[in-house]
């Protein structure tokens, strides 16, 4: 274990660690370029020069590796002299169009010029034209000139994606960074590109001009697109709605989470955002009438008693959906325990879905793994929505399920006119919603707090990022209103204490808190 | 007979429509004479057929946003004695007119007419009282409205009043001791001739105290600045605070009618009224030629005479509105009860002394 | 400390000899000013002014070049408006009255440029850090246009009609200018085409279908 000297602080550190992992231990930061954890490393940008002692030059603290008392200074007149002289050359011919960048704002030319440059600059010689405003596939946009060369896309689509899109051509001045002939960045991880780089060369499409990047608040969540549910940083905007059409999601950024999804997002996660401003369903919906959420509970509990009179609750079905959280399910179940009868279950067909091996996972549902750890994938639904066809049910409760997805839009049609009430709760319309009798809003994911559990079966948390759109509610807080109208009790007010009653419940969570699981998640 | 009605209605009618008309242009005069005075323009962009004609529309859009107004009546407020209390105002300060002669007698077709609506013997007395009736509108006004701001601005104004009628009374009493009479018109005709030789016999020169008592009395009477503390424009919330509309407007007009009764006053008492020195019946007497005068050309001289004084009174009356600041309460009422009042009572003995030596 | 008064004298007591002395002040002023009012009928002392008021609108006063007033965007010699929709206005803005959105611009070296550019003026503050923060002189508050008054909140918020021709208040029937944008008063209808500043003919497209990678 060699021990190295950075600034001043000692450090022992494994061997094979280069000089900028070693800083980065002990908190020293050294600007870099090309240099990415999660890549090979380059060194062609230049800028992480150090001063090592006993070294006649600057070194390059990326690919330098740590040596037995080796005694390195970051901030020397010399160092900065270096960093300076790099970035003077790799301005020399960028456009400095900051002002229609989308990068400007977390661009580290701008943050790196701020703090390491400012220099009198002594280019007078006219800039390369290179590319400009390019769009190299469906989701990222490319811009040649303000390119540095750095080749952290090119090292992506080489060592990560393995397709290989991204080369460096010509040489010199002239050397600009582009896709191989016949090729378009159409790969599912392209999104990635945009934020491995460090300069405003790779923007995305799709948050092209919608906002300004110091517009953007930032909140932590895991993505709902699948059961791998990758780490996420929500960037959303509320005070200005006339960007991006009132939208208040602008775009998702990949959170580094080492056991998940490290540094990366597959594009239909990235896209997936969409949802929580499009297509919502805002207010309840009672047959074709907007109505109030005490008239509407009060219809239902009427019916559910009327049911439980007659004796007859197996005449009622509950389809929750794997796209809930472990609370709101927690909570169906409880309602469902109470009722003797009612058939509650999740397990739907699967639908086919895009899958590989590095994070895309084919099952789009974010908790599986928490349906089947509550046990609520017993009956398959097919055989509800069969009993429903040929008039057995009576009462046919979907929460987040698009029926006519699973099981196509003539049984629907056919079990909608059969059902005496048939209940559609989720965040957004679809066709099944079109066709129930009582519609009630529920909150998107990203308005409300709750927990996932993914494909590796780890405990992990997503928090309220927006305030509820219209009149929806949170599934759990819903179901909690009717359980009230039925005169049946929860045992619990608030989602912590909701937590807690399923944490100690279910077996496998059993001991489990929010401040236990954390920003990261934990295994179970 | 008939014919002594109709002459009787005819000049009602012309006073009445002579002072209305004059008390509508004060709002004009007011404003033009208080730009000029202070270095501005005035209003003057109101059009009539798109002509700006010196701001005289103004007078003319006021009055009809007066009318236009909503007239509001609080909702605790007595409705009868609010709607009546303006009236009372307006109605007081026009029959006041009666006793005022603007002209020597026309022989006209063989009658004679006598240029005054009422022929009262005690015509002084009867402008006092109606003066004093005033009060009433005032009172009811402040009463009526059941605020306790336009109660408390009743009470202010009432005393006021109150306070300088007294002073108002017994200043005059110098000039009802010197003419003998409280027929106004036999007092305008006393005032005709000359004293001592050269001046004019007019109660200006015979009774000069007795004049700026009036004058300032007068002043405080009508409520006008120096002596406006019951209005107050925009300082002080008066006793007409919760009328609008064109009851207010009564009040705006009562005001102004006051005015012009107070410069026909002090012309009739103080500036020989309709007469004009060397003038009379006879003819115009011009240093010792006399010149034949038609009858009907010297009773209209008389009018033009009387008006022109009332019109120069109007205009020192705003004149001194636009000049001096306002008093402050005690010292309104201490001017009037300590320094009138009393100069006012050594007028009366001093005349009353000088008259027993004289004669 | 005590303020004391001074005593007044009998003669100021008196009141009579300052009341005369008030009077003769504004009584000089008024036949001065009548008699410069009725020559000024008569079409004659044109250089003496009766009055120290201005007569606005007709007269106005001199305003210094340097004041801030009403907004105005400032065009390209080829008629676009020079703003390229960075936005830095809009975040210095301290009254938060101006809001944005960009589109892409037909032209890559251009890029960006505003598709809507509005200013409340009921909001604004004229502090003027709007033309400070701007890169490229778009936005300028040198039109001395000080009376803006509308009779209603909406009508006080300038789109980019306006605000590139600062003569126009009123919104104008036919849009004249010529570049796309989401105009207020078409109902956010694109008027106007590029093609009267391009010219025809293929432009390069922002599809990527039909776009090739270049090296």
């Amino acid at each position: 274990m060699p021990k190295i000297t950075i600034d001043g602080k000692t450090i022992e550190v494994a061997a094979g660690t280069t000089v900028i992992q070693a800083a980065e231990q002990v908190g020293v930061f050294i600007p870099r370029y090309c240099y990415h954890p999660g890549l090979s490393v380059a060194g062609n940008c230049r800028i992480c020069l150090v001063d090592v002692e006993k070294a006649p030059k600057l070194q390059i603290a990326c690919n330098t590796p740590v040596a037995e008392g080796m005694v390195v200074n970051t901030t020397s007149k010399k160092v900065t002299d270096g960093q300076q002289s790099v970035l003077e050359f790799l301005l020399a011919n960028h456009p400095l169009d900051c002002p229609v960048c989308d990068q400007s704002g977390e661009c580290d030319l701008q943050n790196f010029y701020m703090q390491y440059g400012r220099y009198d600059p002594r280019f007078e010689e006219q800039k390369n034209k290179k590319p400009k405003a390019v769009p190299i596939g469906p989701t990222v946009m490319l811009d040649a000139e303000r390119c540095v060369l750095c080749s952290r896309c090119v090292r992506f689509t080489d060592e990560i994606t393995k397709t290989g899109e991204f080369g460096i051509f010509n040489r010199g001045e002239k050397a600009e960074i582009g896709l191989y002939p016949g090729k378009t960045l159409d790969n599912d991880y392209s999104g990635n590109v945009v934020d491995i780089c460090p300069v405003g060369a790779l923007t995305d499409r799709d948050f092209r001009f919608k906002a300004r990047v110091w517009y953007l608040s930032t909140a932590p969540s895991v993505c709902n697109g699948c059961s791998q549910g990758c780490n996420i940083d929500v960037h959303y905007v509320l005070d200005r709605p006339h960007l991006a059409d009132g939208a208040r999601v602008m775009r998702l950024k990949p959170r580094y989470n080492a056991d998940v999804n490290q540094w990366w997002i597959c594009d239909e996660g990235r896209y997936g955002f969409k949802s929580a401003d499009q297509d919502r369903i805002e207010k309840i919906s009672l047959k074709g009438a907007v109505a109030a959420w005490d008239i509407a509970l009060t219809q239902i509990a009427t019916a559910v008693t009327k049911l439980k009179a007659a004796n007859q609750l197996s005449a009622m079905a509950v389809i929750p959906s794997a796209q809930l959280t472990i609370e709101d399910l927690y909570a169906v179940k409880k309602l469902t325990d109470q009722l003797p009868g009612v058939v509650c279950t999740a397990q739907v067909p699967p639908l086919p879905g895009k899958s590989d091996d590095l994070l895309m996972k084919a099952d789009k549902n974010p908790n599986s793994a928490g349906v089947a750890l509550l046990e609520l994938d017993k009956t398959p639904a097919s055989s509800i929505i069969e009993a429903a066809v040929s008039g057995q049910i009576k009462i046919l409760w979907v929460i987040g399920q698009d029926l006519v997805k699973l099981f196509g839009e003539e049984k629907v049609k056919q079990l909608a006119q059969k059902v005496e009430l048939f209940i559609y709760q989720g965040p957004n319309t679809n066709k099944t919603s079109s066709y129930a009798h009582v519609v009630l809003p529920a909150s998107h994911y990203l308005e409300k707090d709750g927990t996932f559990i993914n494909v590796q079966n780890r405990v992990q948390r997503i928090g309220k990022i927006l305030p509820a759109l219209g009149d929806s509610k949170a599934d759990w807080q819903i179901v909690a209103a009717l359980a009230a109208k039925l005169g049946l009790t929860a045992g619990w007010k608030s989602l912590p204490e909701l937590f807690v009653a399923a944490a100690a419940e279910v077996k496998p969570l059993n001991g489990l808190t929010y401040e236990k699981i954390g920003q990261q998640g934990f295994t179970v | 007979m008939i014919w002594d009605i109709v002459i009787k209605l005819v000049i009602a009618g012309a006073v009445f429509f002579f002072v209305l008309n004059l008390a509508g242009a004060h709002t004009w005069l007011e404003r033009k004479q208080s730009a000029v005075m202070q270095d501005r323009i005035g209003a003057n962009r109101a059009t009539l057929f798109g002509q700006r004609l010196l701001g005289i529309p103004h007078s003319i859009a006021d009055a009809v946003k007066m009318f236009t107004k909503e007239d509001f009546i609080p909702a605790n407020a007595d409705p009868f004695l609010h709607t009546l209390a303006p009236f009372l105002s307006v109605f007081f300060a026009m029959v006041a007119f009666a006793g005022i002669p603007f002209g020597d007698h026309l022989m006209l077709g063989g009658r004679m007419i006598e240029l005054q609506v009422a022929k009262v013997d005690v015509a002084l007395l009867y402008i006092f009282a109606m003066l004093s009736l005033g009060v009433y509108g005032v009172i009811l006004a402040g009463y009526a409205s059941r605020s306790n701001y336009a109660l408390l601005g009743a009470m202010r104004a009432s005393a006021q009043m109150i306070s300088y009628e007294i002073a108002l009374g017994a200043g005059i009493a110098g000039i009802v001791m010197i003419y003998g009479t409280l027929d106004l018109q036999e007092m305008v005709r006393a005032q005709g001739g000359l004293a001592w030789g050269f001046l004019p016999k007019w109660g200006i020169f015979l009774q000069p105290v007795a004049f700026f008592i009036f004058l300032t009395a007068a002043l405080a009477e009508t409520k006008r600045t120096p002596f406006d503390l019951p209005e107050g424009e925009s300082e002080i919330i008066g006793y007409f605070v919760e009328y609008s509309g064109m009851k207010f407007g009564m009040f705006f007009l009562t005001d102004f009618v006051e005015t012009i009764l107070v410069a026909c006053l002090a012309t009739t008492l103080f500036f020989g009224g309709w007469q004009i020195p060397g003038l009379s019946v006879a003819g115009f007497n011009f240093f010792g030629h006399l010149i034949a005068v038609n009858p009907v050309i010297y009773a209209l001289l008389g009018v033009m005479s009387f008006t022109l004084k009332v019109l120069i009174f109007c205009w020192l009356f705003m004149a001194i509105r636009w000049t001096l600041p306002r008093f402050r309460y005690d010292q309104l009422m201490r001017l009037g009860w300590q320094y009138l009042f009393p100069i006012a009572i050594a007028n009366v003995v001093i005349t009353g002394l000088i008259l027993a030596l004289v004669k | 400390m005590a303020i004391r008064k001074r005593e007044l004298t009998f003669w100021e007591k008196l009141y009579l000899p300052q009341i005369f002395s008030g009077l003769k002040l504004t009584m000089k002023h008024f036949f001065v000013n009548l008699f410069i009012h009725m020559a000024h009928r008569l079409g004659l002392m044109k250089n003496s002014s009766a009055a120290v008021t201005i007569q606005y609108p007709e007269e106005r006063r001199w305003l210094a070049p340097r004041l801030r007033t009403r907004h105005r965007l400032m065009l390209r010699e080829e008629g676009t408006p020079r703003c390229v929709g960075c936005m830095m206005c809009e975040t210095i803005c301290p009254a938060k009255c101006i809001t944005i959105v960009a589109g892409e611009h037909p032209d890559p070296n251009v890029e960006k440029y505003p598709t809507r550019f509005d200013i409340d003026l009921g909001k604004c503050v004229y502090c003027g850090y709007c033309v400070e923060a701007c890169p490229e002189d778009a936005i300028r508050m040198d039109t001395q246009i000080l009376d803006i008054a509308a009779y209603s909140r909406d009508a006080m918020k300038l789109d980019m009609h306006e605000l590139l021709n600062p003569t126009l208040r009123k919104p104008l029937k036919e849009c004249e200018l010529k570049f796309p944008h989401k105009c207020a008063i078409h109902d956010g209808k694109i008027t106007g085409s590029w093609d009267a500043v391009y010219g025809k003919g293929p432009k390069k497209s922002n599809q990527f279908e039909s776009e090739t990678p270049s090296h």
